[in-house]
């Protein structure tokens, strides 16, 4: 219940940026705007929005990617712990017996099962709002720059191989929802992923997130 | 206030204007290796007994001829020039990244280096794998994406090896922690990205420099070890800090130096290469080694303090 909480507390963070009075975002990180917003933590600033349907939307999909998390977390128990000491036979045999695990246990998923419709749209907008910025143009380089895309891209593929991943720039990051260890934000393209860093699989996308 | 001290012009010379065709320079390795096995490279470094002697590498993983060539020159240069711990600048394996790849992109051509005791240190590039690599042995990343740590010795100097292509807040934030703590002489940040460079294929990062150069002024660092950029670029210094490019360790991309952003000192577009550094007190030299040996740049600078 508690982590719940706080999911939906950090996606109002990253909600709230989206208000017109939330100029400061590029120069506060979202934590500070979320302890701002919460009630009860002591601080003088009055809650400033009611949950709106943009903060909602960004907490459902972080609970759909506890739950992901969660299901991820039970699998990878399962298999020999990695350590420092391990050998890339250990390490390569481990991430694909968790990628096997994961593709099994979610063999139903489709696009849209954790980046739900509604917040499909929020981060859309997120993106777009930081693409417009002045420092734009140089983000968007930034994400594109040896990122040719792949067709045809599955939920539940092992990112391919041969292909870099996308570098997220800083300013991207402060400004997308916090996202647990396992996971991480990339681009194909200028499809938005949802990768497992542990399997290197792709979890979830949202495809064409904003205009070449 | 850094200062310049040296600058091996006639190198630099070598280094920019002599094209040289791919199926000539692997046959003049090649002879040159067989011809000069025995014979010293013509470093220019201190190798005071106390001093910490390192290397930088980048880009190298690509398990070709030419990584494997240079890997040789590294050896060579070792055999005269103990340096005890190599930092990489990233992409440190192209392509699948197989226990095969690790082998043949890392421990075949490096095996010399390893047997004789060097560590080495990766960061992360675009190219890399985290869950594949922190967790290897040979990287030393301790199963971390990013980390610092002192190197053995007297000398005050740490190293930060940082993930540029995902630097998320906590990772921005846990840099100037880390920082902050560190009361040594040298801090020295390592990672993928360059926030300067002349490449015309990348160029310079201007998100990586918003985001890191004011924490390198804060904190008073001197020298910023990078690649990314498939070639070797030292850049004149900005605002203090002089900027290493080392993206050419098995990668090259001729011709990619655009001297019109007037950033550059010094560079090799040319050829295959990698560095080798020496700290002694407030003092660091440098040489940079293509994969023929020359010594196509060398030169010192003193600590920011």
């Amino acid at each position: 219940m508690a982590s719940r909480c706080r999911l939906i507390v950090m996606a109002m963070g990253v909600s709230l940026s989206l208000m017109p009075c939330a100029c400061s975002r590029s120069s506060s990180p979202p934590v500070d705007q979320t302890k701002a917003a919460v009630p009860g933590t002591g601080t003088s600033t009055p809650p400033a929005q009611p949950v709106n349907e943009d903060a909602k939307a960004l907490a459902a999909f972080l609970d759909r990617v506890n739950q992901y998390v969660l299901v991820h977390q039970k699998l990878e128990n399962t298999l020999p712990k990695l350590s420092k000491e391990s050998t890339p036979q250990q390490v390569d045999a481990h991430q694909r017996a968790l990628s096997k695990l994961l593709q099994d246990a979610r063999k139903d998923a489709k696009q849209a099962d954790i980046f739900t419709p509604e917040s499909q749209v929020v981060i859309k907008k997120l993106i777009s709002k930081i693409f417009s910025g002045p420092d734009g143009p140089g983000l968007r380089a930034s994400v594109m720059d040896e990122n040719p895309g792949v067709p045809n891209l599955k939920v539940n593929d092992r990112y391919p191989d041969e292909i870099p991943v996308s570098t997220i720039p800083p300013q991207l990051l402060e400004g997308l929802p916090k996202l647990p260890e396992e996971m991480e934000y990339r681009f194909v393209g200028n499809d938005l992923i949802l990768m497992d860093t542990h399997a290197h699989i792709i979890a979830d996308f949202i495809p064409n997130t904003f205009t070449r | 206030m850094t200062v310049l001290k040296r600058v091996s012009v006639a190198c630099l010379i070598i280094g920019f204007f002599v094209p040289l065709d791919a199926a000539r320079v692997r046959s003049d390795v090649a002879a040159a290796q067989a011809q000069q096995a025995a014979a010293p490279l013509p470093l220019t470094m201190p190798n005071k007994a106390d001093s910490l002697k390192f290397a930088i590498l980048g880009d190298f993983g690509t398990g070709s001829r030419e990584q494997y060539q240079l890997a040789a020159i590294m050896k060579r240069v070792h055999d005269q020039y103990p340096f005890n711990l190599v930092t990489l600048v990233g992409d440190n394996l192209y392509g699948s990244e197989r226990p095969q790849d690790f082998k043949k992109k890392f421990e075949d051509p490096y095996k010399p280096l390893l047997d004789a005791g060097v560590k080495f240190y990766a960061s992360l590039g675009n190219h890399d794998d985290p869950q594949e690599q922190r967790n290897y042995k040979l990287f030393n990343m301790d199963g971390k994406r990013y980390y610092s740590f002192k190197p053995d010795g007297n000398q005050s100097v740490r190293f930060f090896a940082l993930e540029s292509s995902y630097l998320q807040p906590e990772q921005v934030a846990w840099f100037e922690q880390e920082l902050k703590a560190s009361n040594s002489d040298w801090k020295i940040p390592y990672f993928h990205h360059p926030p300067y460079s002349s490449g015309e294929r990348h160029g310079s990062d201007p998100q990586i420099r918003t985001a890191l150069e004011p924490l390198f002024l804060k904190y008073n660092v001197s020298v910023v070890l990078t690649g990314h950029d498939h070639f070797y670029e030292r850049t004149k210094p900005q605002k203090g800090i002089v900027y290493f490019v080392v993206g050419a360790g098995g990668q090259l991309r001729k011709g990619n130096i655009d001297t019109r952003t007037g950033l550059t000192a010094a560079g090799n577009d040319r050829d295959q290469s990698f560095m080798i550094a020496e700290i002694n007190g407030d003092e660091m030299w440098f040489n940079a080694i293509s994969r023929q040996g020359q010594v196509f740049d060398s030169g010192s600078f003193t600590r920011r303090k």
